[in-house]
């Protein structure tokens, strides 16, 4: 299922955060949504998911599960790993009665597996490390095979190597599930390796769209500024 | 008069008002969350959409981790008032109604309202501050998107479990409080324990029972839903739980004073 977002708007005291924005992200396809911090990029995922309300526009995701992976994993402290991957499958009323302990048990091997994170099935998010929590919020949001993942910013506070990794498992994800993606970052690594489109955004509206491999040859000067990481440039910070 | 105005805006009364107004709204907006969450509770419990695991894990820690502590207010606030009133009522001769007021006491009132009191502070409070917590670190955002109901989740299992045990918790206070005012009675005025308890159940009847049961059910869910509420509206980050924990509490001892009332002028009065 793909997401489809007509003349989005969303007003915050005031301000258009998001301003009259509107794009597709088809099946099996990945988009970045790139741009300064406050330009509005992790409200339009907060729209798509319904944690937020739109003040106008349109979006269309279909029936399917959409499952988001948060900028700090937000896995629930007081569940361990297994509970924190099955909680869905456990708490859904539909899905409660469709799996067995021992079903429940396989499914979290399986999705460990997946992240590369056998044999942590009982420890608590605050025993692991900031990698392997996003890997697990990974496990957790394909738990339900969603039509749609949506990361938030899920390379920051990253090392590299972690970074990577975590990269490679968006680009995994992808192909297991089928699922259309929204990646929104900053990194420019996470644009390249995961990445099929990119939009740009500014002050809430959207001033690029391209591949990433049109984003680094500069012909825009807002990507040309985002890529140079320049204070001399079209977009200046908004207070 | 636009330098009136200006003038007028500067001034002690006029920061007064506004000041007044602004937690007029705070207070009139806080009690809008919590009657909605009521009644949504209300909804989720009436329809059976309960999540038992919770339910058993809250009620755990409701009814057995705070029972340390409540035991122990209990206990001491029945020496405070068995020391100050024992000793004279002996004196002035009326030794043989000490059992019977302190069980009166202590039934009615103090074992209630004490157990509520040891409940907001250890419990209410750190429910407050874990749900603050998962809103600020949006784990109630991972909640609503893998489509759970946060109330249901979240709200239900803590406030049935403040209804059903909270009674308990009040039934073994009051025991205690009870034990505690005779040994107190024993070694601050002599009293023996035979005189104590022979008077003990003189003024004490099924009513003053029930009510005390009801009335510490009432406690029990006002102050799981007053802390949740609290902190399901959170925002900001440490501060923002550092805030709703403070109106967690604060909220919770009003409305422990209020329902109190309540049920005393509607049974007693």
């Amino acid at each position: 299922m793909s997401i489809e977002v007509k003349n989005l708007v969303k007003i915050y005291d005031d301000r258009k955060v998001i301003d009259n924005v509107s794009f597709r992200v088809n099946d099996r396809e990945t988009l970045a949504i790139v741009g300064f911090s406050g330009s509005g990029k992790s409200t339009i995922l907060k729209l798509i998911c319904g944690l937020t309300e739109r003040d106008s526009g349109e979006i269309i995701t279909g029936d399917g599960d959409i499952a988001m992976v948060f900028q700090y994993s937000a896995l629930f402290d007081s569940l361990n790993v297994a509970d924190n991957i099955t909680f869905a499958l456990q708490e859904r009323r539909e899905l409660r009665k469709k799996y067995s302990q021992k079903d429940l048990a396989e499914i979290v091997s399986k999705k460990l597996e997946l992240v590369g994170l056998k044999g942590i099935e009982n420890k608590f998010p605050s025993e692991l490390s900031g990698g392997m929590q996003k890997r697990v919020s990974f496990a957790r949001a394909i738990v339900t095979e969603p039509n749609i993942i949506l990361y938030d910013e899920p390379t920051a506070g990253l090392d590299p190597i972690s970074s990577t990794l975590i990269e490679d498992y968006i680009v995994r994800l992808k192909e297991e599930t089928n699922a259309a993606s929204i990646v929104v970052t900053h990194q420019m690594s996470t644009i390249r390796r995961t990445a099929d489109r990119v939009i740009m955004l500014y002050d809430g509206k959207i001033v690029y769209e391209g591949t990433p491999d049109d984003m680094l040859k500069m012909d825009n000067e807002y990507t040309k500024q985002f890529v140079t990481a320049s204070l001399e440039g079209p977009m200046k910070m908004i207070a | 008069m636009i330098t009136l105005a200006k003038y007028y805006r500067q001034s002690a009364t006029y920061r007064i008002f506004k000041g007044i107004l602004e937690d007029l709204t705070v207070f009139m907006e806080t009690l809008g969350q919590i009657t909605v969450q009521l009644c949504q509770v209300s909804k989720f419990i009436l329809k059976g959409e309960i999540s038992w695991k919770e339910l058993m894990e809250q009620c755990y820690r409701y009814g057995i981790t705070s029972l340390p502590i409540t035991l122990s207010i209990s206990a001491m606030t029945s020496i405070i008032i068995a020391s100050q009133v024992a000793a004279e009522m002996v004196k002035q001769g009326g030794g043989n109604f000490v059992g019977m007021l302190l069980v009166i006491l202590i039934v009615r009132e103090a074992g209630a309202v004490m157990s509520a009191f040891a409940i907001i502070s250890m419990i209410g409070s750190s429910m407050a501050s874990e749900i603050a917590t998962m809103r600020v670190t949006e784990q109630i955002d991972a909640i609503t998107v893998l489509k759970v109901n946060p109330v249901r989740y979240l709200f239900v299992p803590r406030v049935l479990s403040g209804i059903i045990m909270m009674p308990f918790i009040v039934i073994l206070a009051s025991f205690v409080g009870v034990l505690a005012g005779a040994v107190t009675s024993d070694l601050s005025a002599g009293l023996s324990y035979r005189a104590y308890f022979d008077s003990a159940w003189l003024g004490v009847y099924i009513k003053d029972l029930f009510v005390s049961l009801l009335k510490s059910s009432c406690f029990g869910g006002a102050i799981a839903l007053i802390s949740c509420t609290c902190g399901y509206y959170a925002s900001g980050g440490a501060k923002g739980v550092g805030l709703a924990t403070t109106k967690a509490v604060v909220w919770s001892f009003v409305a422990i004073v209020i329902i109190d009332m309540i049920f005393a002028i509607a049974f007693f009065y």
